[in-house]
C-alpha cells in the first residue's frame, strides 16, 4: 500500500470514528445529584471503570484511529477529592489514571470542579446546582487536551423514586474539537429504593455533538448503565453498574464501581451530645 | 386508614354535633376564666423576618395561664382558622373528653366554632397547652405553628425561693423536608426562637448580681431536641415536666426533647452581658438564644460554650428499684422505610395507628410500660392524662423521677410505671409530630 493510500485510509478511518467531545469519557461515570458536600467535610471517591469491549488499536499500532490509546480492556481509576466549602458550595479535584496490559499505570490528567447549589433555605421544589469543570488530559488518551464543562444539575427524591438530570455543555480549548464549539452531553438517572440499603436504577450518559448540529445517532455517544447504590451509611457511597453502549462511537461494555468515604473534620461529637447535630 | 383519615371522620361527627351557633351555645353560660382565640398571625421573629403562622390570641407563646391548684377553670377557645382545631392540656389529670385529643374522644373545634373546656387543674407544676392536630407533610400546620403556651398550676404552698421567675419556650420555624441522619427524611428548619424571638431581637432578661432566677423551660418544637446553656452559669435542675426531681443536680447544660419541660434555678454571680442559648452553633445562629443582662452592664452579649455533655435522666432520680408493677405491657418501637424521599412510618408492636392494639388498663393497678426502641431514632414518648415514674433506663433501675414525656433513645430500652387512676381513653404517642402523624400512637382504655 503506497504512502498516499495509507494516509487517505487513515483520514477515512478518522472520519468514521469522529467522536463527540466527552470531557469525562469513561473515567468518572456518575450522574451528579444536586447536594453538595457539607462544610468542614471531605469526600474521597475512587471510580474504577473497566472497559470489557471498547476501542481497539489499529493493526500493528498501539493507538486507535484517532491517535489515542485503546480503551478495550483498560482499567480507568479516578481519584476524586471533594471539599465542602459552605453549606451551598464545594470544589472537587480529579486525578485520572489508566492501566492496560503492556502500558502499566499511566497518569491521564487532572480536572478541577467548583460547584454551587441553591441553598435549602430557598425552599425550591427540586434540588438545583451548577457545576463547572476544567482540566487537562494527555493527548495519548483524548483528542482534546484542555476541556471545559458546565453542568446544570436538577434532582428530586419523591418517596422511593429518585430523578436526576445533568444537561451538560462541553467545550474544547485545545484539540480536535476546538472548532466544534459547544457540545451537548446530557446525563440522567432514575432509581427506586427497593430497601433502605439497596437502590436500583438506570443511568444514561450521552454526547450528542455540537449544539444545533448534532451528529447522527451512529456517531453519538450513548450509554445505558443499570446500576445499584448501596446506602450502608451516611458516610459511605457505593455504586456499581454495567454500561452498554449501542452506538459505534461508544465503548460497548463497561463495568463501573464507585466507592466513596466522607470525612468530617468538624470534630467528633458523640451521638446525642450537647454538641452533636445527630 | 391513617391518622389523617381517622381525625377527618371524627371531625365530621363533632361538627354535626355542634350545629348550634357559637352565640346560641354560649349565651346562657357564665363568662370564661380564660379566652383563647386561634387565628393566623404574622409573627415578626426578628426585624425583617416574619413567619406566617397560627397562634393563640395573637401571641407566641400564647398567654401564660397561671392558676391555683384545685380551683376549677373554664376556658373558651374560638377557632378563627379554616381548619378544625383542638387544644390539648398537656400534663393535666383531666377527663378524656376534655383532654384535647380527638383520638380519646375530645371534640374538635370546627372552623369558626367555639369550644368550652371546664376542668379542675391538677397536678401542680409546669404544664402547657398546644394544638393536637395532624400535619402530615404540611409543615405549616399543627405543632409546626405557634399554637402553644405555658400553663402553670400553682401549688398550695410555694416556698418561692427565687427572685425572678421566667418562662422560656423554644420553637423552630419554617420546616422543610431535609435529609435525615439515618438516610430517611427529617424536618429541618430555617429559624429557631425563644419566646417567639430570635437571639438579639427580644428584650434582654435583666438580672442583678446575687439574684436567684427560676426558669421554666418548655421545648415546644414540633420535632427537634434542644440543648440550652447559660454561658458559664450553672443550672440547678429542680423539676422535670413540672414535677420536683428527687435529686437536684447542677448541670452546665440541659436537654429538652419536644414537649419536655425543665425547671432550673440559676445563681446570677457572673456580672456581664451573656447569651442563654442553644449549645450547638447552628441552632444558636438560627436564632435560639436570649440575652441575659446584669444590671449596670453593657456591651455585646458573650457566649461561653459549656463542655460537651450527654444527658442522663438517672442523675436526677434515686438509684435502685421502685415498687414492682401489677401489670407489664411490652411495647416495641420499629420504623417502616418508605423511601429516602419520605418520612419513615412507625409501628408499636408491629402496627401503626389507628391499627395499633388498644390495651386495657385495670383501674387502680400499677402498670409498667416495658419499652424497647429498635429504631435508629430517639422517641420522646408521652402518656396523656397520667404521670409516670421512670423505673428503668437501659437495664439500670431507678426511681422517683416523675414525668409525662420520656426520651427512649435509639436502640435502647426504658420502663415507666403509672397507676391507672384516671378512667377514660388514654393516648400514648411519640411527641415528634412527624412520628405521631405516621403511626407512632396507640390508645389505652380502662377495663
Amino acid at each position: 500500500m503506497s504512502a498516499v493510500v495509507s494516509a487517505n485510509f487513515l483520514v477515512f478511518c478518522l472520519f468514521l470514528t469522529v467522536k463527540p467531545l466527552a470531557a469525562q469519557d469513561n473515567y468518572e461515570i456518575q450522574v451528579y445529584g444536586a447536594e453538595t458536600v457539607a462544610p468542614k467535610t471531605t469526600m474521597l471517591e475512587l471510580h474504577s471503570n473497566f472497559t470489557v469491549d471498547g476501542s481497539k488499536p489499529l493493526p500493528g499500532s498501539q493507538y486507535t484511529t484517532d491517535g489515542t490509546y485503546p480503551t478495550n480492556h483498560a482499567l480507568h481509576e479516578t481519584v476524586e477529592i471533594t471539599q465542602g466549602l459552605t453549606s451551598w458550595s464545594e470544589v472537587g479535584f480529579y486525578i485520572f489514571t489508566s492501566s492496560r496490559s503492556g502500558q502499566g499505570v499511566q497518569w491521564v490528567g487532572d480536572h478541577i470542579r467548583p460547584r454551587v447549589r441553591v441553598p435549602d433555605s430557598w425552599h425550591w421544589p427540586v434540588g438545583v446546582s451548577l457545576s463547572t469543570e476544567i482540566g487537562y488530559q494527555r493527548r495519548d488518551f483524548s483528542t482534546d487536551t484542555w476541556t471545559w464543562e458546565i453542568r446544570p444539575i436538577v434532582d428530586k427524591q419523591i418517596g422511593r423514586w429518585y430523578f436526576a438530570l445533568n444537561p451538560a455543555f462541553e467545550r474544547s480549548f485545545h484539540g480536535e474539537s476546538v472548532s466544534h464549539g459547544v457540545e451537548f452531553s446530557p446525563n440522567a438517572k432514575i432509581s427506586y429504593d427497593f430497601t433502605k440499603v439497596i437502590t436500583g436504577g438506570l443511568e444514561y450518559y450521552a454526547s450528542f455533538g455540537r449544539l444545533g448540529d448534532f451528529y447522527s445517532f451512529h456517531d453519538q455517544q450513548q450509554q445505558f448503565f443499570p446500576a445499584i447504590d448501596l446506602n450502608v451509611s451516611p458516610n459511605w457511597e457505593i455504586n456499581f453498574g454495567v454500561g452498554i453502549g449501542p452506538t459505534a462511537s461508544t465503548d460497548h461494555l463497561i463495568l463501573k464501581a464507585i466507592i466513596g468515604r466522607r470525612f468530617d473534620w468538624s470534630g467528633h461529637h458523640e451521638h446525642g451530645s450537647s454538641l452533636s447535630t445527630q | 386508614m391513617n391518622r389523617r383519615d381517622f381525625l377527618a371522620g371524627c371531625s365530621a361527627l363533632a361538627t354535626a354535633s355542634m350545629l348550634r351557633s357559637p352565640a346560641e351555645a354560649f349565651a346562657q353560660e357564665p363568662p370564661p376564666d380564660v379566652s383563647l382565640t386561634i387565628a393566623p398571625l404574622e409573627l415578626e421573629i426578628a426585624p425583617g423576618k416574619t413567619i406566617h403562622t397560627i397562634a393563640y390570641n395573637g401571641l407566641v407563646p400564647g398567654p401564660l395561664i397561671r392558676w391555683p391548684l384545685g380551683k376549677p377553670i373554664t376556658i373558651d377557645v374560638l377557632n378563627q382558622t379554616n381548619d378544625p382545631e383542638i387544644v390539648h392540656w398537656h400534663g393535666l389529670w383531666i377527663p378524656s373528653n376534655t383532654d384535647g385529643a380527638m383520638e380519646e374522644g375530645s371534640p374538635m373545634i370546627p372552623s369558626r366554632g367555639r369550644q368550652r373546656y371546664s376542668f379542675t387543674p391538677n397536678p401542680a407544676g409546669f404544664r402547657w397547652y398546644h394544638t393536637h392536630t395532624y400535619a402530615g407533610h404540611n409543615l405549616k400546620k399543627a405543632a409546626y405553628t405557634g399554637q402553644f403556651g405555658c400553663f402553670y398550676i400553682e401549688p398550695k404552698e410555694d416556698a418561692g425561693s427565687y427572685d425572678q421567675e421566667i418562662f422560656l419556650t423554644l420553637h423552630d420555624w419554617n420546616g422543610y423536608m431535609g435529609g435525615g441522619g439515618d438516610a430517611s427524611m427529617d424536618v429541618s428548619y430555617d429559624y429557631a426562637t425563644i419566646n417567639g424571638k430570635m437571639l438579639g431581637s427580644d428584650e434582654p432578661i435583666r438580672v442583678k448580681e446575687g439574684q436567684r432566677v427560676l426558669f421554666h423551660v418548655l421545648n415546644a418544637s414540633a420535632t427537634l431536641m434542644h440543648w440550652l446553656a447559660c454561658s458559664g452559669h450553672a443550672m440547678q435542675v429542680i423539676a422535670m415536666d413540672g414535677n420536683p426531681v428527687p435529686i437536684q443536680e447542677s448541670v452546665k447544660a440541659i436537654r429538652l426533647a419536644p414537649a419536655e419541660r425543665i425547671d432550673v434555678t440559676v445563681e446570677m454571680k457572673r456580672p456581664g452581658v451573656w447569651i442563654l442559648g442553644e449549645t450547638r452553633d447552628d441552632f444558636r445562629k438560627a436564632g435560639m438564644g436570649i440575652v441575659i443582662e446584669y444590671s449596670g452592664q453593657q456591651g455585646e452579649p458573650r457566649w461561653v460554650a459549656p463542655p460537651e455533655s450527654q444527658w442522663d435522666y438517672s442523675q436526677f432520680a434515686r438509684p435502685g428499684k421502685s415498687t414492682e408493677p401489677d401489670v407489664r405491657i411490652p411495647l416495641v418501637f420499629r420504623s417502616k422505610f418508605t423511601g429516602h424521599g419520605d418520612f419513615d412510618h412507625w409501628m408499636i408492636n408491629g402496627k401503626s395507628f389507628p391499627k395499633t392494639d388498644t390495651i386495657a388498663l385495670q383501674q387502680g393497678k400499677r402498670h409498667r410500660l416495658v419499652m424497647r426502641n429498635e429504631s435508629t431514632d430517639d422517641h420522646p414518648v408521652h402518656l396523656h392524662r397520667h404521670t409516670f415514674e421512670v423505673t428503668n433506663l437501659d437495664g439500670v433501675a431507678i426511681s422517683g423521677l416523675m414525668k409525662d414525656v420520656l426520651v427512649v433513645k435509639a436502640k435502647s430500652t426504658a420502663e415507666v410505671d403509672f397507676i391507672a387512676s384516671n378512667p377514660g381513653m388514654t393516648l400514648f404517642h411519640c411527641h415528634q409530630q412527624s412520628h405521631m402523624d405516621f403511626g407512632f400512637m396507640m390508645l389505652f382504655r380502662y377495663a
